[in-house]
């Protein structure tokens, strides 16, 4: 289960949070450690740069993006590897709509269309589609090319 | 430090680039909202408003009931729209919004339309929709639908249905277990996801079906599976099929070896490193089994991907702790991420590093690490002391670079958590390795001086007083000691004057000097500091309080012995007067409750009672007692005690109870008495007993209570004999005999002169039933435990017990009458029930096992029977129980 999908900017507030199976009352905590992580970790690193942590008993991969960083918390199977796998389809899609590594404010801009990317590629904990030129197609209700 | 968590909004005023989201409210989106509901539909404006209704859902606001539904029923409408933009806003934001079950109605209608739609992308989306909101019942109405799209041509309504599945499975699995030939047959499918998701889905459905699983890791490990994903799901599913197996004692060659080995050369990089995490977990992994999966995890280990990395360090890790020398030949490759900007792969490689490393390394390591330390958090650094201290422990001659290490890192920053676990490290090395104790009982001086942690402060100071004083030098440690008491608080100065002591009486040589230090700290303005110091004064100064030095030792250096909660009764019903208190006063009886407690309880508010029953670690507690009694040291184990037995009234002027101990040819009686008349001192108290209902039992000693002031509890014994591994029982009649002395209650004290009256004061009758000797011991599996006894020895026999107001009064009649263990709940009776069965299980005296199946069975009039069945290892004892029942 993909515990958690969080973007936040470059001084931490939160840009969009989706949690899944994660008591309310336990939110709070993982925004904070997120970014907490983020804070300490993520001066100066690449874009799309992956670093990963374990907290627990589950995996943390979070990369930047322009000026948004973007954090995956997931446990059993969705460990470290099937996170980055995640993270990179995500990061490729934000790419894909913002045409580049989003400012904050083309970010912003764009925010409708990548909430429907992250449904397209993340549905209530679980990955779904892995390509992103078929989300490209499918967040404007195209069918995918190869039909 | 975390980052404030406000909204965006709330940012900067000054930044140039300012948020299309700047300065939204929730109330103004709402009315924005309103557009849904005109009659001509503004698609881009429908799409912005709920563009900013995701953002304000996204940021964690939430909508009450009124205006979730308010804005569910207007959302509602924009399906009229046949843009697309907008329709595929519309889904998503439905989902968002979750409506209750109740308005659910208003929209499945169009959504159904949609999952019917010629449009490909209207049937996958109105699927996923409609999963998320709908109930058990409507889905039994759109099954027929899902079941078609699971094999829709197109890849994206099958992966829609598929995840659907998934989803449903937690809450409505009867129905999506009718999938599965659906299912199976997207396993067949061209598109890589769709095949992901429908293994997903059908191993989710046949979880619990071992030999379908197999089945299923046996076709797919032979055939092709398209996505990297699904390979991987594949080897775990693989991995738990092989551990099954060996579960179920299938030997010869391990099976799916091969295809886990092949795995390895997969041209997906996940994939490879599944399968290597997969082969290192297998149960029993040989080490030609091993090698090629170390190789490939090697590689990684120089992966430019940081997730490939730690994957690779992570999976070694585990690998070092079960084989660590098939891990030292990465060595070199896992030295070089010390130096690694990820933390977390960094320390993974240490503590692995740790782990393989051999003692020749030891010192260049240590160097990497120091240099790493200061740049990662308390927590990282907490689990690289600790793996420091093993390796110490490891390698004891590394001893001087490694307490090196520590003391430099214990003068650095640092939390609590993180200076706790050096010094419990410094202290391990103390212990374990003697060479190391001298400097590292300095390092610890060099600590305290400074130290902002007084429960170390303390500790320090506590282990300084036990090992300094037998080191060569100890005059060192004094001054480090004796800074504490000008420098720290109350506490920290108290445990220095203690240690001071210490060092005072165990070195003959520093003892004047020591007198001198102590001396000054008896004008410290702490009440503790200063009486410590006067006591240990006088200790020291030998000036006639104590007599010997071995009392002074036991004093200093010795454990207390008596139990703290007594002592801090005893304590506290002192009353300050001329006489001490006198420490021997307090007993030493682990298990007697003190007498403010349970007066506090509430349930004798005015009286004085026995000590209440033994705690559930009585046993413990009775078997030191009884032990450290000369007497009783020959009767061999004790097999078991009994709960307290009350032999008198509450509120009676004393308080009698028994405990009976039971030995195999030995059953020692406890009387525990407490006096509850201030005005007197019991003397010479004894019980004697009457045992001429109890033909086997011969009475062969009794042990007397000497004193019994009021409110002390004490012991008086009495000794049977009986045959021995025999479940003898008897009555037993009781009277208790003393001399009674009168006593002023202000000061506690008899009048010397007064002899006493002799007086005796009858007790109740006791028994000693079979029940005695049956210990209660469960057993975690009671089905297992049956079916493993012997069936021909099993005894039953049908019993009427009369009538019972309840099944559960019969049910705890027959469970105390043999003392057994009550089974995986059975004791629970549901209310109104006719029948029922209680699984019982005990070892009896001689240590035999029984276990007891009792069904029970109540008539219209309340009569109750009962049949038992029990099974023993010694058919004996289950006649034996079947005898208890009988006389019961």
């Amino acid at each position: 289960m993909i515990l958690a999908v969080l973007f936040a900017n470059s001084v931490g507030n939160v840009l969009i949070e989706r949690f899944n199976g994660v008591p309310a009352e336990e939110r709070l905590h993982w925004r904070t450690f997120l970014v907490k992580l983020g804070a300490d970790n993520l001066k100066g690193v690449k874009n799309e740069e992956l670093l990963v942590a374990c907290h627990k008993s589950v995996y943390i991969v979070y990369t930047m993006l322009g000026d948004v960083s973007i954090f995956l918390v997931g446990k059993d199977e969705y460990d470290e590897l099937a996170l980055a796998e995640t993270i990179y389809i995500i990061t490729a899609a934000v790419k894909d709509v913002c045409g580049k590594p989003p400012t904050e404010r083309v970010f912003l801009d764009k925010y409708g269309r990548i909430c429907l990317c992250l449904d397209e590629i993340v549905w209530n904990g679980l990955l779904e589609n892995t390509d992103k030129d078929r989300i490209k197609r499918l967040i404007r209700l195209k069918p995918p090319s190869e039909v | 430090m975390a980052q404030p968590l406000v909204k965006k909004d709330d940012d900067h005023d000054d930044e140039l680039e300012y948020s299309p989201f700047m300065g939204i409210e929730k109330g103004a989106v709402l009315q924005e909202a309103r557009v849904f509901n005109d009659a001509q539909v503004d698609p881009r404006r429908c799409s912005q408003v709920i563009t900013k209704l995701l953002y304000l859902l996204n940021q964690g606001e939430s909508f009450t009931k009124v205006e979730a539904t308010e804005v569910f029923f207007s959302v509602t409408k924009l399906f009229q729209s046949k843009d697309t933009g907008l329709r595929r806003m519309v889904y998503l934001i439905i989902k968002e919004l979750s409506p209750s079950s109740d308005e659910v109605i208003i929209v499945t209608s169009s959504l159904m339309k949609d999952m019917n739609s010629k449009i490909d992308m209207y049937r996958a989306n109105a699927i996923r929709v409609l999963c998320r909101i709908i109930d058990g019942t409507l889905l039994t109405q759109i099954e027929r639908y899902l079941k078609q799209a699971i094999v829709d041509k197109n890849p994206v309504v099958s992966s829609a249905a598929l995840v659907s599945g998934l989803h449903l499975l937690r809450t409505n699995p009867e129905i999506v277990k009718r999938w599965s030939n659906e299912v199976q047959e997207g396993i067949q499918s061209r598109s890589a996801l769709v095949q992901f998701h429908a293994l997903a889905l059908l191993h989710q459905i046949r979880q619990n079906d071992r030999l379908a699983v197999s089945k299923l890791v046996g076709s797919l490990t032979r055939g092709s599976v398209r996505s990297p994903l699904a390979q991987c799901l594949l080897i775990r599913y693989t991995s738990q099929v092989i551990r099954d197996m060996a579960n179920h004692g299938q030997s010869g060659e391990r099976p799916f070896y091969e295809f886990l080995e092949s795995c390895l050369r997969h041209k997906a990089e996940m994939v490879i490193l599944e399968a290597a995490r997969a082969i290192t977990e297998l149960d029993g992994v040989t080490s030609r089994e091993l090698t090629p999966a170390i190789t490939v995890l090697q590689l990684f280990l120089s992966s430019p991907r940081p997730v490939l990395r730690f994957a690779a360090v992570r999976t070694l890790n585990k690998v070092a702790m079960t084989h660590p020398m098939a891990v030292t030949n990465c060595n070199i490759d896992m030295e070089s991420l010390i130096s690694d900007q990820n933390r977390s792969i960094a320390t993974l490689a240490i503590t692995t590093l740790l782990k393989t490393g051999n003692e020749s390394s030891v010192e260049r390591l240590m160097k990497q690490i120091t240099n790493f330390m200061s740049d990662i958090a308390d927590e990282f650094k907490i689990v690289v002391v600790e793996a420091i201290r093993s390796l110490c422990v490891k390698f004891p001659l590394k001893y001087r670079s490694l307490m090196t290490f520590l003391s430099n890192v214990l003068r650095e920053e640092g939390g609590f958590e993180y200076k706790r676990a050096i010094v419990d490290s410094i202290v391990t090395i103390i212990r374990d390795i003697p060479d190391a104790k001298e400097s590292g009982l300095l390092h610890l001086c060099e600590f305290i001086e400074d130290c902002e942690f007084t429960y170390l402060s303390t500790q320090i100071l506590h282990f300084l007083g036990i090992e300094g004083p037998n080191t060569s030098d100890p005059s060192k440690y004094i001054r480090y000691i004796y800074n504490r008491v000008h420098l720290e608080n109350a506490t920290v100065r108290a445990a220095a004057v203690s240690t001071l002591a210490k060092f005072g009486f165990m070195v003959e040589s520093l003892k004047p000097r020591i007198t001198i230090l102590l001396k000054r700290c008896i004008y410290d303005s702490d009440d503790e500091v200063r009486d410590r110091a006067t006591l240990f004064l006088s200790v020291l100064g030998g000036d006639g309080t104590v007599d010997t030095d071995k009392e002074t030792k036991d004093f200093l250096f010795g454990s207390l012995e008596v139990p703290l909660v007594n002592l801090e009764t005893s304590l506290k019903n002192y009353e300050p007067s001329e006489e001490a208190f006198d420490v021997d006063s307090v007993s030493k009886e682990v298990k007697s409750q003190p007498l403010a407690e349970k007066k506090a309880q509430g349930k004798k508010p005015t009286g004085l009672g026995a000590p209440p029953a033994a705690p559930a670690s009585g046993f413990d507690g009775y078997e030191k007692l009884l032990s450290s009694i000369p007497e009783f040291a020959a009767f061999g184990k004790l097999f078991k005690s009994s709960p307290p037995v009350e032999l008198t009234e509450p509120e009676t002027e004393y308080a009698v109870n028994v405990v009976k101990h039971i030995y195999d040819s030995h059953v020692v009686l406890q009387y525990n008495c407490t006096n509850t008349v201030p005005e007197q001192l019991l003397e010479r108290v004894n019980v004697i007993v009457d045992a001429s209902e109890a033909e086997e039992f011969n009475e062969v000693t009794s042990k007397a209570l000497n004193s019994l002031p009021y409110d002390k509890p004490g012991q008086a014994f009495v000794v049977f004999k009986k045959p021995a591994g025999v479940p003898a029982v008897g009555k037993f009649s009781n009277t208790l005999t003393f001399v009674v002395k009168e006593v002023d209650p202000s000061t506690g004290e008899a009048d010397a002169d007064d002899d006493g009256v002799e007086d005796e004061y009858q007790l109740e009758d006791l028994e000693v039933v079979a029940g005695d000797y049956m210990v209660k011991v469960g057993v975690s599996n009671f089905r297992n435990a049956w079916e493993n006894m012997d069936e021909e020895d099993e005894r039953v026999d049908e019993y009427g017990l009369g009538q019972r107001d309840s099944l559960g009064e019969a049910v705890n009649a027959v469970t105390d009458l043999l003392g057994m263990q009550i089974c995986e709940g059975t004791e629970t009776i549901p209310t109104n029930a006719r029948s029922h069965t209680c699984l019982l299980s005990g070892v009896y005296i001689g240590n035999v096992k029984v276990l007891v199946r009792a069904q029970f069975g109540m008539d219209s009039s309340k009569d109750i029977a009962m049949k038992l069945t029990v099974r023993a290892e010694d058919v004996s004892v289950a006649d034996a129980i079947h005898e208890i029942v009988a006389c019961g």
